[in-house]
């Protein structure tokens, strides 16, 4: 209907500019947001002024960025491109049914939720004593590919947890799946599924030493290898 | 972990070097590592010059630029060429984590680079033509920004360089919101005016 078109338009038409300097609050950028997909005269003042903001970040005064950032940037592409070979490759060998096995198919339903359970109930358990003197908690914030989502691996003794806020769901039919990897080896399952967006994961057993903790969205029941590329890392080394 | 070149079959060194940045970014988001690097290669300096011009510290443009080039790394299948130039994305990505970064730093402990130590640094260094021609282009743009009536180019540098809301910069200007709204709006609209004529639209 124009006539709502035109009340929405009252209402947000002042929001172009300061929205794509980005300087709406989450909130307001999101109510925009909504508001634009439907309203060509935003949409067209969006497209005039974009060219100036967009000319914006050319006015920095021009550094040359420092050479071990390159280094420690193509590091972590080169390891996750490797990595994603490796599964592309691994994945083509067995057969498909094989290669979707549920991780915890040959427990029993009860026992592995009994497992889960205990897993947590450790989990807790650990946390509550170890707020006192030993063993002393480590935080390692990890890279998440999601703008607006965080993601933190935090270690206790053998006790480690993935504490996350903001993850999107993953994509239909998929679950998050955590990844232990050990220097330059191939990531082996830790163990953990999720759903959850924001929260804690419990990581049965700890992080075994591994360098690296990784989160893909696989097929719901887990996989044995990777298939995606990840969502977070996390260097424990 | 050292990243061998020998393991890819792309061919000799300029075979990369020859493609668009269009034409990488779809060997990116099928995992091509070199491809990255090339993309990297020619946007890193804008892109780690626009973190430390909004982080004002090296080190947290650093954490900044990394974070951004390894999520492109990560997303690469999600570059649209219908929605513009892989350098412009790459700046939104940049701009997106300084910003985020800027609004997890308590608002006292900002600091903003102050663009005259960059200057001298800078001048001490031997240019190529490229960082001549970088250089350039960035007095043309900071030139019009200057030309602007300064209430209004003070409210788009504190938004978009600062990482401020309007309504932070409106406590900041003892200014109503729809005033800061509109100074915003006026800027872009001139500044937009002052490109066009001279084809500098990247």
């Amino acid at each position: 209907m124009i006539g709502n078109e035109t009340n929405g338009h009252a209402r947000y038409g002042d929001d172009v500019a300061p929205w794509l300097l980005g300087a709406l609050p989450d909130e307001e950028r999101e109510a925009f947001e909504r508001h634009l997909a439907g309203c060509g005269r935003c949409r067209e003042e969006v497209s005039t002024l974009r060219p100036a903001v967009e000319a914006l970040p050319l006015a920095a005064t021009p550094v040359p960025p420092p050479p071990a950032l390159r280094t420690r940037i193509m590091g972590s592409v080169a390891s996750e491109a490797e990595l994603l070979q490796a599964a592309g490759e691994s994945a083509d060998r067995p057969p498909r049914d094989r290669r979707r096995r549920p991780l915890f198919e040959w427990l029993r339903p009860g026992l592995a939720a009994g497992l889960a359970a205990a897993a947590v109930a450790v989990g807790a358990l650990g946390y509550l004593i170890g707020e006192g003197t030993e063993p002393s908690a480590r935080s390692v914030a990890a890279d998440v590919t999601f703008g607006h989502a965080s993601a933190t691996v935090r270690t206790k003794g053998d006790q480690a947890e993935l504490r996350l806020t903001g993850m999107p769901a993953p994509p239909p039919g998929k679950v998050y799946e955590v990844w232990l990897e050990h220097d330059g080896q191939m990531p082996r399952p830790a163990g953990a599924l999720f759903l959850v967006r924001s929260g804690a994961v419990t990581i049965p057993g700890g992080l075994k030493g591994a360098s690296r903790v990784l989160v893909t969205a696989e097929p719901s029941g887990g996989s044995l290898v990777p298939t995606s590329r990840p969502v977070i890392v996390a260097d424990t080394a | 972990m050292a990243f061998d070149r020998r393991k890819r079959n792309d061919g000799p060194e300029g075979a990369l070097s020859s493609l668009a940045d269009e034409e990488l970014m779809t060997l990116v988001a099928r995992g091509e590592a070199r491809a990255f690097e090339t993309i990297y290669e020619r946007h890193c300096g804008v892109a780690f010059s626009l973190a430390y011009r909004m982080c004002g510290t090296r080190s947290l443009a650093e954490d900044v630029a990394q974070e951004a080039f390894l999520s492109i790394w990560r997303s690469g299948a999600r570059y649209d060429r219908a929605r513009g130039s892989v350098r412009t994305w790459v700046l939104g990505i940049v701009h997106n984590r300084a910003i985020d970064a800027l609004r997890r730093t308590v608002v006292h402990e900002r600091r903003r680079a102050s663009d005259e130590g960059i200057e001298e640094r800078f001048e001490a260094r031997e240019r190529t033509d490229v960082e001549a021609a970088r250089r350039e282009e960035a007095e043309t743009i900071k030139g019009m920004l200057d030309a602007l009536p300064e209430e209004q180019s003070r409210v788009i540098e504190l938004a978009y360089f600062g990482g401020f809301t309007q309504s932070e910069i409106a406590a900041m200007l003892d200014a109503p919101i729809g005033t800061v709204k509109g100074r915003m709006r006026l800027g872009l609209e001139k500044l937009r005016g002052q490109l066009a004529p001279q084809g500098a639209i990247p």
